[in-house]
Protein backbone atom coordinates (compact mmCIF):
# COMPACT_ATOMS: atom_id res chain seq x y z
CA UNK A 1 0.00 0.00 0.00
CA UNK A 2 1.24 3.45 -0.87
CA UNK A 3 0.22 6.37 1.26
CA UNK A 4 -0.51 9.46 -0.80
CA UNK A 5 -1.62 11.78 2.00
CA UNK A 6 -0.15 11.99 5.47
CA UNK A 7 -1.60 14.46 7.94
CA UNK A 8 -0.20 14.89 11.43
CA UNK A 9 -1.61 17.03 14.25
CA UNK A 10 -3.24 19.37 11.76
CA UNK A 11 -5.06 22.40 13.15
CA UNK A 12 -6.68 25.28 11.28
CA UNK A 13 -8.10 28.26 13.12
CA UNK A 14 -9.98 31.19 11.64
CA UNK A 15 -9.66 33.80 14.38
CA UNK A 16 -11.12 32.15 17.45
CA UNK A 17 -12.97 29.49 15.46
CA UNK A 18 -11.21 26.15 15.14
CA UNK A 19 -12.28 24.55 11.85
CA UNK A 20 -9.87 21.61 11.99
CA UNK A 21 -8.73 20.47 15.39
CA UNK A 22 -5.60 18.37 15.78
CA UNK A 23 -6.33 15.90 12.99
CA UNK A 24 -4.07 13.05 11.94
CA UNK A 25 -4.90 10.74 9.08
CA UNK A 26 -3.54 8.67 6.20
CA UNK A 27 -4.98 8.35 2.72
CA UNK A 28 -3.90 5.34 0.68
CA UNK A 29 -3.44 5.21 -3.06
CA UNK A 30 -6.19 4.06 -5.43
CA UNK A 31 -9.10 3.99 -3.04
CA UNK A 32 -12.34 5.92 -2.90
CA UNK A 33 -12.68 7.77 0.38
CA UNK A 34 -15.79 9.34 1.82
CA UNK A 35 -15.21 12.47 3.88
CA UNK A 36 -18.48 12.75 5.72
CA UNK A 37 -19.85 15.09 8.30
CA UNK A 38 -22.44 17.71 9.01
CA UNK A 39 -22.52 21.21 7.58
CA UNK A 40 -19.67 23.25 9.00
CA UNK A 41 -17.92 20.17 10.36
CA UNK A 42 -14.71 21.10 8.56
CA UNK A 43 -14.90 19.00 5.37
CA UNK A 44 -14.24 21.79 2.90
CA UNK A 45 -11.51 23.33 5.06
CA UNK A 46 -9.87 19.92 5.29
CA UNK A 47 -9.90 19.57 1.49
CA UNK A 48 -8.60 23.10 1.02
CA UNK A 49 -5.74 22.36 3.40
CA UNK A 50 -4.84 19.16 1.53
CA UNK A 51 -4.79 21.04 -1.79
CA UNK A 52 -2.75 23.99 -0.56
CA UNK A 53 -5.63 26.41 -0.90
CA UNK A 54 -5.63 27.12 2.83
CA UNK A 55 -2.63 27.50 5.09
CA UNK A 56 -2.42 25.29 8.18
CA UNK A 57 -2.22 26.96 11.58
CA UNK A 58 -0.34 24.01 13.03
CA UNK A 59 0.72 20.50 12.11
CA UNK A 60 2.06 18.95 8.92
CA UNK A 61 0.54 17.84 5.63
CA UNK A 62 2.37 15.61 3.18
CA UNK A 63 0.78 14.93 -0.22
CA UNK A 64 2.85 12.59 -2.40
CA UNK A 65 5.51 13.04 0.26
CA UNK A 66 5.72 16.82 0.05
CA UNK A 67 3.93 19.86 1.39
CA UNK A 68 1.18 20.81 -1.07
CA UNK A 69 1.44 24.54 -0.42
CA UNK A 70 2.63 26.31 -3.59
CA UNK A 71 4.13 23.02 -4.76
CA UNK A 72 3.57 22.65 -8.49
CA UNK A 73 4.91 19.08 -8.55
CA UNK A 74 2.22 18.02 -6.06
CA UNK A 75 -0.64 20.21 -7.27
CA UNK A 76 -0.09 19.15 -10.88
CA UNK A 77 -1.44 15.77 -9.81
CA UNK A 78 -4.40 17.13 -7.90
CA UNK A 79 -7.87 18.12 -9.04
CA UNK A 80 -10.25 19.78 -6.57
CA UNK A 81 -13.89 20.22 -7.57
CA UNK A 82 -15.74 22.43 -5.15
CA UNK A 83 -19.46 22.66 -4.76
CA UNK A 84 -19.27 26.46 -4.82
CA UNK A 85 -16.66 26.57 -7.58
CA UNK A 86 -16.15 30.07 -8.96
CA UNK A 87 -15.84 30.40 -12.72
CA UNK A 88 -14.43 33.38 -14.60
CA UNK A 89 -17.07 35.90 -15.57
CA UNK A 90 -18.94 35.03 -18.75
CA UNK A 91 -17.25 31.68 -19.10
CA UNK A 92 -19.19 29.00 -20.90
CA UNK A 93 -18.77 25.28 -20.18
CA UNK A 94 -16.88 24.95 -23.48
CA UNK A 95 -14.20 27.31 -22.12
CA UNK A 96 -13.80 25.14 -19.04
CA UNK A 97 -13.47 21.96 -21.10
CA UNK A 98 -11.12 23.64 -23.58
CA UNK A 99 -8.72 24.83 -20.87
CA UNK A 100 -8.79 21.78 -18.59
CA UNK A 101 -6.39 19.70 -20.79
CA UNK A 102 -3.71 22.41 -20.39
CA UNK A 103 -3.67 21.70 -16.66
CA UNK A 104 -4.33 17.96 -16.44
CA UNK A 105 -1.84 15.72 -18.18
CA UNK A 106 -4.20 12.74 -18.11
CA UNK A 107 -7.22 14.62 -19.48
CA UNK A 108 -9.36 12.33 -21.65
CA UNK A 109 -11.23 14.43 -24.19
CA UNK A 110 -13.35 11.54 -25.50
CA UNK A 111 -14.43 10.65 -22.00
CA UNK A 112 -15.28 14.32 -21.36
CA UNK A 113 -17.40 14.43 -24.52
CA UNK A 114 -19.28 11.32 -23.47
CA UNK A 115 -19.92 12.80 -20.03
CA UNK A 116 -21.10 16.09 -21.54
CA UNK A 117 -23.65 14.12 -23.54
CA UNK A 118 -24.61 11.96 -20.53
CA UNK A 119 -25.21 14.98 -18.30
CA UNK A 120 -26.70 17.03 -21.15
CA UNK A 121 -24.55 20.06 -20.35
CA UNK A 122 -25.25 23.01 -22.68
CA UNK A 123 -21.64 23.86 -23.54
CA UNK A 124 -22.50 27.13 -25.26
CA UNK A 125 -24.57 28.66 -22.49
CA UNK A 126 -23.03 31.09 -20.05
CA UNK A 127 -22.20 29.43 -16.75
CA UNK A 128 -24.12 32.17 -14.92
CA UNK A 129 -27.26 31.00 -16.70
CA UNK A 130 -26.86 27.30 -15.92
CA UNK A 131 -29.14 25.58 -13.44
CA UNK A 132 -27.66 24.44 -10.15
CA UNK A 133 -27.55 20.87 -11.43
CA UNK A 134 -25.90 21.77 -14.74
CA UNK A 135 -23.32 23.79 -12.83
CA UNK A 136 -22.54 20.78 -10.66
CA UNK A 137 -22.32 18.61 -13.78
CA UNK A 138 -19.57 20.85 -15.21
CA UNK A 139 -17.49 20.26 -12.08
CA UNK A 140 -18.21 16.54 -12.04
CA UNK A 141 -17.11 16.20 -15.68
CA UNK A 142 -13.84 18.02 -15.00
CA UNK A 143 -13.22 15.89 -11.93
CA UNK A 144 -13.80 12.63 -13.81
CA UNK A 145 -12.14 13.43 -17.16
CA UNK A 146 -9.06 15.01 -15.56
CA UNK A 147 -8.06 11.60 -14.14
CA UNK A 148 -5.84 13.37 -11.63
CA UNK A 149 -4.03 10.86 -9.41
CA UNK A 150 -5.63 12.60 -6.42
CA UNK A 151 -9.14 13.93 -7.05
CA UNK A 152 -11.27 15.80 -4.53
CA UNK A 153 -15.01 16.18 -4.97
CA UNK A 154 -16.57 18.53 -2.43
CA UNK A 155 -20.35 18.00 -2.43
CA UNK A 156 -20.15 17.50 -6.19
CA UNK A 157 -23.79 16.95 -6.93
CA UNK A 158 -25.85 19.67 -5.34
CA UNK A 159 -28.87 20.07 -7.56
CA UNK A 160 -28.14 17.01 -9.68
CA UNK A 161 -31.24 14.91 -10.22
CA UNK A 162 -31.38 11.22 -9.31
CA UNK A 163 -30.59 10.13 -12.88
CA UNK A 164 -27.56 12.39 -13.10
CA UNK A 165 -26.32 11.26 -9.69
CA UNK A 166 -26.57 7.64 -10.78
CA UNK A 167 -24.63 8.50 -13.96
CA UNK A 168 -21.95 10.05 -11.77
CA UNK A 169 -21.68 6.96 -9.55
CA UNK A 170 -21.65 4.61 -12.55
CA UNK A 171 -19.07 6.55 -14.54
CA UNK A 172 -16.87 7.03 -11.50
CA UNK A 173 -16.84 3.30 -10.75
CA UNK A 174 -16.34 2.28 -14.39
CA UNK A 175 -13.50 4.71 -14.93
CA UNK A 176 -11.99 3.97 -11.53
CA UNK A 177 -11.77 0.30 -12.57
CA UNK A 178 -9.80 1.15 -15.71
CA UNK A 179 -7.80 4.07 -14.33
CA UNK A 180 -7.32 3.57 -10.60
CA UNK A 181 -6.69 6.73 -8.65
CA UNK A 182 -7.36 8.20 -5.26
CA UNK A 183 -10.72 9.88 -4.89
CA UNK A 184 -11.90 11.81 -1.86
CA UNK A 185 -15.58 12.59 -1.89
CA UNK A 186 -17.48 14.69 0.61
CA UNK A 187 -21.22 14.35 0.69
CA UNK A 188 -24.42 14.45 2.67
CA UNK A 189 -25.99 11.62 0.67
CA UNK A 190 -24.28 8.93 2.66
CA UNK A 191 -26.49 5.97 1.79
CA UNK A 192 -26.37 6.76 -1.92
CA UNK A 193 -22.60 6.60 -2.01
CA UNK A 194 -22.09 3.95 0.62
CA UNK A 195 -21.52 1.23 -2.00
CA UNK A 196 -18.95 3.44 -3.70
CA UNK A 197 -16.82 4.11 -0.67
CA UNK A 198 -14.02 1.88 0.43
CA UNK A 199 -13.07 3.95 3.40
CA UNK A 200 -15.02 6.37 5.52
CA UNK A 201 -13.69 9.36 7.42
CA UNK A 202 -16.23 11.20 9.52
CA UNK A 203 -15.37 14.65 10.73
CA UNK A 204 -17.38 16.47 13.36
CA UNK A 205 -16.56 19.81 14.89
CA UNK A 206 -13.15 19.73 13.24
CA UNK A 207 -12.21 16.37 14.74
CA UNK A 208 -12.10 12.96 13.11
CA UNK A 209 -14.50 10.68 14.92
CA UNK A 210 -14.51 7.75 12.48
CA UNK A 211 -11.67 6.58 10.24
CA UNK A 212 -12.47 3.04 9.16
CA UNK A 213 -12.93 0.87 6.12
CA UNK A 214 -16.53 1.00 4.96
CA UNK A 215 -17.03 -2.74 5.36
CA UNK A 216 -15.79 -2.80 8.93
CA UNK A 217 -17.85 0.22 9.74
CA UNK A 218 -21.03 -1.34 8.36
CA UNK A 219 -20.44 -4.44 10.47
CA UNK A 220 -19.46 -2.50 13.55
CA UNK A 221 -22.94 -1.77 14.80
CA UNK A 222 -26.15 -3.73 15.03
CA UNK A 223 -29.68 -2.93 15.99
CA UNK A 224 -31.16 -5.16 18.63
CA UNK A 225 -34.92 -5.16 19.04
CA UNK A 226 -37.34 -6.93 21.30
CA UNK A 227 -39.20 -6.41 24.53
CA UNK A 228 -37.80 -3.69 26.71
CA UNK A 229 -36.81 -6.08 29.49
CA UNK A 230 -35.02 -8.51 27.16
CA UNK A 231 -33.18 -5.70 25.35
CA UNK A 232 -32.08 -4.10 28.62
CA UNK A 233 -30.83 -7.44 29.89
CA UNK A 234 -28.81 -7.98 26.71
CA UNK A 235 -27.40 -4.45 26.57
CA UNK A 236 -26.21 -4.52 30.17
CA UNK A 237 -23.38 -2.03 30.50
CA UNK A 238 -22.70 -1.59 26.80
CA UNK A 239 -22.71 1.90 25.32
CA UNK A 240 -25.91 2.51 23.40
CA UNK A 241 -25.60 4.65 20.29
CA UNK A 242 -29.30 5.06 19.85
CA UNK A 243 -32.51 3.93 21.48
CA UNK A 244 -36.07 4.10 20.34
CA UNK A 245 -39.19 2.40 21.59
CA UNK A 246 -42.88 2.03 21.06
CA UNK A 247 -44.92 0.71 23.96
CA UNK A 248 -43.18 -2.29 25.44
CA UNK A 249 -40.87 -2.76 22.46
CA UNK A 250 -37.43 -1.26 22.27
CA UNK A 251 -34.77 -1.07 19.59
CA UNK A 252 -31.20 -0.07 20.36
CA UNK A 253 -28.12 0.41 18.23
CA UNK A 254 -24.95 -0.92 19.80
CA UNK A 255 -21.42 -1.49 18.64
CA UNK A 256 -19.13 -4.51 18.61
CA UNK A 257 -21.62 -7.34 18.63
CA UNK A 258 -19.58 -10.51 18.13
CA UNK A 259 -20.72 -14.00 17.14
CA UNK A 260 -21.23 -15.14 20.74
CA UNK A 261 -23.30 -12.04 21.44
CA UNK A 262 -25.40 -12.78 18.40
CA UNK A 263 -26.18 -16.29 19.55
CA UNK A 264 -27.04 -15.02 23.00
CA UNK A 265 -29.32 -12.36 21.56
CA UNK A 266 -31.12 -14.77 19.28
CA UNK A 267 -31.65 -17.27 22.07
CA UNK A 268 -33.04 -14.43 24.22
CA UNK A 269 -35.68 -13.89 21.52
CA UNK A 270 -34.19 -10.65 20.26
CA UNK A 271 -34.07 -9.59 16.64
CA UNK A 272 -30.80 -8.40 15.12
CA UNK A 273 -30.61 -6.06 12.16
CA UNK A 274 -27.98 -4.17 10.15
CA UNK A 275 -27.44 -0.45 10.52
CA UNK A 276 -27.07 1.63 7.40
CA UNK A 277 -23.96 3.74 7.06
CA UNK A 278 -26.06 6.87 7.18
CA UNK A 279 -27.88 5.86 10.36
CA UNK A 280 -24.63 4.85 11.97
CA UNK A 281 -23.02 8.19 11.20
CA UNK A 282 -26.06 10.16 12.28
CA UNK A 283 -26.06 8.25 15.57
CA UNK A 284 -22.36 8.79 16.09
CA UNK A 285 -22.30 12.48 15.25
CA UNK A 286 -25.33 13.45 17.29
CA UNK A 287 -24.39 11.98 20.64
CA UNK A 288 -22.68 14.13 23.26
CA UNK A 289 -18.91 14.25 23.17
CA UNK A 290 -18.43 12.45 26.50
CA UNK A 291 -20.14 9.35 25.18
CA UNK A 292 -17.92 8.89 22.17
CA UNK A 293 -14.76 9.86 23.95
CA UNK A 294 -13.67 6.25 23.65
CA UNK A 295 -13.69 6.28 19.85
CA UNK A 296 -12.26 9.66 19.07
CA UNK B 1 4.39 0.49 2.30
CA UNK B 2 6.54 2.23 -0.27
CA UNK B 3 8.20 5.51 0.41
CA UNK B 4 6.16 8.59 -0.27
CA UNK B 5 8.61 10.28 -2.59
CA UNK B 6 8.25 7.48 -5.12
CA UNK B 7 4.52 8.00 -5.22
CA UNK B 8 4.90 11.34 -6.95
CA UNK B 9 4.68 10.88 -10.71
CA UNK B 10 7.76 12.19 -12.45
CA UNK B 11 7.33 15.81 -13.43
CA UNK B 12 8.45 17.11 -16.78
CA UNK B 13 11.54 19.26 -16.97
CA UNK B 14 9.78 22.25 -18.50
CA UNK B 15 6.89 21.90 -16.07
CA UNK B 16 7.05 25.45 -14.68
CA UNK B 17 7.02 27.05 -18.13
CA UNK B 18 4.17 24.82 -19.26
CA UNK B 19 2.01 25.72 -16.25
CA UNK B 20 2.64 29.44 -16.63
CA UNK B 21 1.80 29.25 -20.32
CA UNK B 22 -1.40 27.37 -19.46
CA UNK B 23 -2.47 30.27 -17.23
CA UNK B 24 -1.70 32.75 -20.03
CA UNK B 25 -3.88 30.72 -22.38
CA UNK B 26 -6.59 30.45 -19.74
CA UNK B 27 -6.89 34.24 -19.63
CA UNK B 28 -7.47 34.27 -23.37
CA UNK B 29 -9.70 31.21 -23.71
CA UNK B 30 -12.82 33.37 -23.68
CA UNK B 31 -11.61 35.49 -26.59
CA UNK B 32 -14.87 37.29 -27.08
CA UNK B 33 -14.81 38.76 -23.59
CA UNK B 34 -11.19 39.85 -23.48
CA UNK B 35 -10.44 40.75 -27.14
CA UNK B 36 -13.45 41.07 -29.40
CA UNK B 37 -15.90 42.80 -27.09
CA UNK B 38 -13.64 45.78 -26.23
CA UNK B 39 -12.72 46.17 -29.91
CA UNK B 40 -16.36 45.97 -31.00
CA UNK B 41 -17.35 48.63 -28.47
CA UNK B 42 -14.38 50.79 -29.47
CA UNK B 43 -15.38 50.38 -33.13
CA UNK B 44 -18.97 51.37 -32.33
CA UNK B 45 -17.79 54.45 -30.44
CA UNK B 46 -15.59 55.32 -33.43
CA UNK B 47 -18.46 55.00 -35.91
CA UNK B 48 -20.67 57.21 -33.75
CA UNK B 49 -17.88 59.76 -33.50
CA UNK B 50 -17.47 59.70 -37.29
CA UNK B 51 -21.19 60.35 -37.69
CA UNK B 52 -21.09 63.27 -35.25
CA UNK B 53 -18.04 64.79 -36.96
CA UNK B 54 -19.73 64.43 -40.33
CA UNK B 55 -22.90 66.17 -39.07
CA UNK B 56 -20.85 69.02 -37.59
CA UNK B 57 -18.68 69.42 -40.67
CA UNK B 58 -21.67 69.37 -43.03
CA UNK B 59 -23.62 71.87 -40.95
CA UNK B 60 -20.68 74.26 -40.72
CA UNK B 61 -19.92 74.52 -44.39
CA UNK B 62 -18.42 71.19 -45.46
CA UNK B 63 -14.95 69.74 -45.53
CA UNK B 64 -13.60 72.38 -47.89
CA UNK B 65 -14.79 75.27 -45.81
CA UNK B 66 -12.02 77.74 -45.07
CA UNK B 67 -12.31 77.66 -41.30
CA UNK B 68 -12.29 73.86 -40.98
CA UNK B 69 -8.60 73.26 -40.43
CA UNK B 70 -8.21 76.03 -37.90
CA UNK B 71 -11.13 74.99 -35.71
CA UNK B 72 -10.75 71.29 -36.04
CA UNK B 73 -12.86 69.09 -33.80
CA UNK B 74 -11.36 68.72 -30.33
CA UNK B 75 -10.13 65.59 -28.68
CA UNK B 76 -13.21 63.84 -27.31
CA UNK B 77 -11.63 61.37 -24.91
CA UNK B 78 -13.84 58.66 -26.38
CA UNK B 79 -10.91 56.26 -26.52
CA UNK B 80 -10.64 56.27 -22.73
CA UNK B 81 -13.34 53.57 -22.76
CA UNK B 82 -10.76 50.96 -23.64
CA UNK B 83 -8.51 52.04 -20.77
CA UNK B 84 -11.35 51.65 -18.29
CA UNK B 85 -12.15 48.28 -19.82
CA UNK B 86 -8.50 47.37 -19.26
CA UNK B 87 -8.92 47.89 -15.51
CA UNK B 88 -12.12 45.82 -15.56
CA UNK B 89 -10.34 42.98 -17.38
CA UNK B 90 -7.54 42.94 -14.81
CA UNK B 91 -9.92 43.03 -11.83
CA UNK B 92 -12.07 40.20 -13.19
CA UNK B 93 -9.13 38.13 -14.33
CA UNK B 94 -7.64 38.18 -10.85
CA UNK B 95 -10.75 37.97 -8.70
CA UNK B 96 -12.59 35.28 -10.69
CA UNK B 97 -9.87 33.32 -12.48
CA UNK B 98 -7.72 32.96 -9.36
CA UNK B 99 -10.06 30.70 -7.35
CA UNK B 100 -10.89 28.82 -10.56
CA UNK B 101 -7.22 28.16 -11.34
CA UNK B 102 -6.48 26.86 -7.85
CA UNK B 103 -9.04 24.10 -8.42
CA UNK B 104 -7.06 23.15 -11.52
CA UNK B 105 -4.00 22.60 -9.35
CA UNK B 106 -2.21 25.84 -10.23
CA UNK B 107 0.12 27.44 -7.69
CA UNK B 108 -0.34 31.09 -6.78
CA UNK B 109 3.11 31.79 -8.17
CA UNK B 110 2.36 30.26 -11.59
CA UNK B 111 -1.03 31.94 -11.66
CA UNK B 112 0.44 35.37 -10.99
CA UNK B 113 3.31 34.98 -13.42
CA UNK B 114 0.93 33.80 -16.14
CA UNK B 115 -1.43 36.69 -15.42
CA UNK B 116 1.37 39.26 -15.63
CA UNK B 117 2.47 37.84 -18.99
CA UNK B 118 -1.15 37.85 -20.21
CA UNK B 119 -1.60 41.50 -19.18
CA UNK B 120 1.65 42.60 -20.81
CA UNK B 121 0.51 40.81 -23.98
CA UNK B 122 -2.89 42.42 -23.79
CA UNK B 123 -1.31 45.87 -23.35
CA UNK B 124 0.85 45.22 -26.39
CA UNK B 125 -2.15 44.19 -28.46
CA UNK B 126 -4.28 47.18 -27.50
CA UNK B 127 -1.31 49.52 -27.99
CA UNK B 128 -0.79 48.15 -31.50
CA UNK B 129 -4.46 48.70 -32.38
CA UNK B 130 -4.42 52.27 -31.05
CA UNK B 131 -1.12 53.01 -32.82
CA UNK B 132 -2.50 51.82 -36.16
CA UNK B 133 -5.74 53.77 -35.73
CA UNK B 134 -3.99 56.96 -34.63
CA UNK B 135 -1.53 56.70 -37.52
CA UNK B 136 -4.42 56.49 -39.97
CA UNK B 137 -6.17 59.31 -38.15
CA UNK B 138 -3.13 61.58 -38.47
CA UNK B 139 -2.39 60.55 -42.08
CA UNK B 140 -5.96 61.23 -43.20
CA UNK B 141 -6.12 64.49 -41.28
CA UNK B 142 -8.78 63.22 -38.89
CA UNK B 143 -10.55 60.73 -41.19
CA UNK B 144 -11.06 63.50 -43.72
CA UNK B 145 -13.27 65.31 -41.23
CA UNK B 146 -10.72 66.86 -38.88
CA UNK B 147 -11.90 64.62 -36.05
CA UNK B 148 -9.66 63.27 -33.33
CA UNK B 149 -10.23 60.18 -31.27
CA UNK B 150 -7.16 57.93 -31.21
CA UNK B 151 -4.19 60.30 -31.35
CA UNK B 152 -3.46 61.32 -27.77
CA UNK B 153 -3.94 64.81 -26.44
CA UNK B 154 -0.96 67.17 -26.93
CA UNK B 155 0.38 64.77 -29.42
CA UNK B 156 -0.69 64.65 -33.03
CA UNK B 157 2.17 64.78 -35.48
CA UNK B 158 4.91 62.74 -33.99
CA UNK B 159 6.61 59.49 -34.67
CA UNK B 160 4.35 56.42 -34.39
CA UNK B 161 6.76 54.58 -32.11
CA UNK B 162 6.45 57.29 -29.45
CA UNK B 163 2.69 56.97 -29.58
CA UNK B 164 2.99 53.21 -29.28
CA UNK B 165 5.18 53.58 -26.18
CA UNK B 166 2.64 55.93 -24.61
CA UNK B 167 -0.29 53.61 -25.21
CA UNK B 168 1.66 50.60 -24.00
CA UNK B 169 2.81 52.26 -20.78
CA UNK B 170 -0.65 53.65 -20.05
CA UNK B 171 -2.23 50.19 -20.44
CA UNK B 172 0.41 48.56 -18.25
CA UNK B 173 -0.17 51.17 -15.56
CA UNK B 174 -3.95 50.72 -15.54
CA UNK B 175 -3.88 46.92 -15.78
CA UNK B 176 -1.50 46.62 -12.86
CA UNK B 177 -3.42 49.14 -10.73
CA UNK B 178 -6.42 46.89 -11.37
CA UNK B 179 -4.35 43.79 -10.61
CA UNK B 180 -3.08 45.14 -7.29
CA UNK B 181 -6.56 46.25 -6.23
CA UNK B 182 -8.00 42.85 -7.14
CA UNK B 183 -5.36 40.97 -5.13
CA UNK B 184 -6.27 43.06 -2.07
CA UNK B 185 -9.89 42.11 -2.69
CA UNK B 186 -9.12 38.41 -3.16
CA UNK B 187 -7.08 38.34 0.05
CA UNK B 188 -9.14 40.54 2.38
CA UNK B 189 -12.43 41.13 0.51
CA UNK B 190 -14.08 44.55 0.97
CA UNK B 191 -11.77 45.46 3.85
CA UNK B 192 -8.85 44.88 1.52
CA UNK B 193 -10.26 47.22 -1.13
CA UNK B 194 -10.75 49.93 1.49
CA UNK B 195 -7.16 49.48 2.61
CA UNK B 196 -5.96 49.55 -1.01
CA UNK B 197 -7.68 52.84 -1.78
CA UNK B 198 -6.56 54.14 1.61
CA UNK B 199 -2.94 53.40 0.72
CA UNK B 200 -3.30 55.20 -2.63
CA UNK B 201 -4.93 58.19 -0.94
CA UNK B 202 -2.12 58.36 1.65
CA UNK B 203 0.56 58.18 -1.07
CA UNK B 204 -1.10 60.95 -3.11
CA UNK B 205 -1.70 63.08 -0.03
CA UNK B 206 1.89 62.54 1.09
CA UNK B 207 3.16 63.69 -2.29
CA UNK B 208 0.94 66.78 -2.19
CA UNK B 209 2.14 67.58 1.34
CA UNK B 210 5.77 67.10 0.32
CA UNK B 211 5.55 69.37 -2.72
CA UNK B 212 3.39 71.99 -1.02
CA UNK B 213 5.25 72.28 2.29
CA UNK B 214 8.61 72.20 0.54
CA UNK B 215 7.42 74.75 -2.05
CA UNK B 216 8.39 72.27 -4.73
CA UNK B 217 5.49 72.74 -7.15
CA UNK B 218 7.51 74.78 -9.67
CA UNK B 219 9.99 71.92 -9.82
CA UNK B 220 7.12 69.52 -10.51
CA UNK B 221 5.96 71.74 -13.36
CA UNK B 222 9.46 71.86 -14.76
CA UNK B 223 9.69 68.08 -14.55
CA UNK B 224 6.46 67.62 -16.52
CA UNK B 225 7.73 70.17 -19.03
CA UNK B 226 11.08 68.52 -19.47
CA UNK B 227 9.80 64.96 -19.55
CA UNK B 228 7.14 65.69 -22.13
CA UNK B 229 4.06 63.49 -22.68
CA UNK B 230 6.12 60.43 -23.59
CA UNK B 231 8.47 60.81 -20.64
CA UNK B 232 5.60 61.23 -18.20
CA UNK B 233 3.86 58.13 -19.54
CA UNK B 234 7.03 56.09 -19.38
CA UNK B 235 7.37 57.12 -15.75
CA UNK B 236 4.00 55.38 -15.16
CA UNK B 237 5.96 52.13 -15.45
CA UNK B 238 7.40 52.78 -11.97
CA UNK B 239 4.04 52.71 -10.12
CA UNK B 240 2.97 49.87 -12.46
CA UNK B 241 5.97 47.80 -11.35
CA UNK B 242 5.30 48.61 -7.69
CA UNK B 243 1.68 47.48 -8.13
CA UNK B 244 2.74 44.29 -9.91
CA UNK B 245 5.18 43.44 -7.14
CA UNK B 246 2.74 44.31 -4.34
CA UNK B 247 0.07 42.20 -6.03
CA UNK B 248 2.40 39.22 -6.03
CA UNK B 249 3.10 39.36 -2.31
CA UNK B 250 -0.55 39.95 -1.46
CA UNK B 251 -1.71 37.02 -3.60
CA UNK B 252 0.96 34.63 -2.33
CA UNK B 253 -1.01 34.21 0.94
CA UNK B 254 -4.51 34.63 -0.47
CA UNK B 255 -7.08 31.88 -0.09
CA UNK B 256 -10.19 31.34 -2.23
CA UNK B 257 -13.39 32.27 -0.42
CA UNK B 258 -16.95 31.37 -1.17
Amino acid sequence: MTTVVEVDDLTKRFGKFTAVDDVSLRIEENKIYGLLGRNGAGKTTMMQLLTGQQFATDGTIRVFGQSPVENAAVLGNVCFIKESQAYPDDFKPKHVFASAPWFFQNWDADFADRLIADFRVPVNRRIKKLSRGQLSAVGVIVGLASRAPLTFFDEPYLGLDAVARQIFYDRLLEDFGENPRTVILSTHLIDEVSNLLEHVIVIDDGRIIIDESADELRGSATTVSGTKAAVDAFVGKRAVLHREGIGGLTSVTIENVDAADRRAAVSAGLELGPVSLQQLIVRKTSIPETEFGAQS
Amino acid sequence: MTTLAQALPASRSNEAGRRTLAVVKLHFVNRFQILYLPLIVLGAIFVLNLAIWWIIVESTGGVNSANRSSSHLGYSGAVSYIYVYGIVIAVQAISRTFPFSLGFGVTRRDFYLGSVIAFVGLSLGFAVVLTIMSSIEIATNGWGLGGRMFAPLFFTNSFWLLRFVMYFCAFLFLLFIGTAGATFYVRWRATGLTIFFGIIAIILLGAVAYFTLGHQWPAVGTWFDQSGPVGVTVWLLAPAAVCALAGYFVLRRATPKN
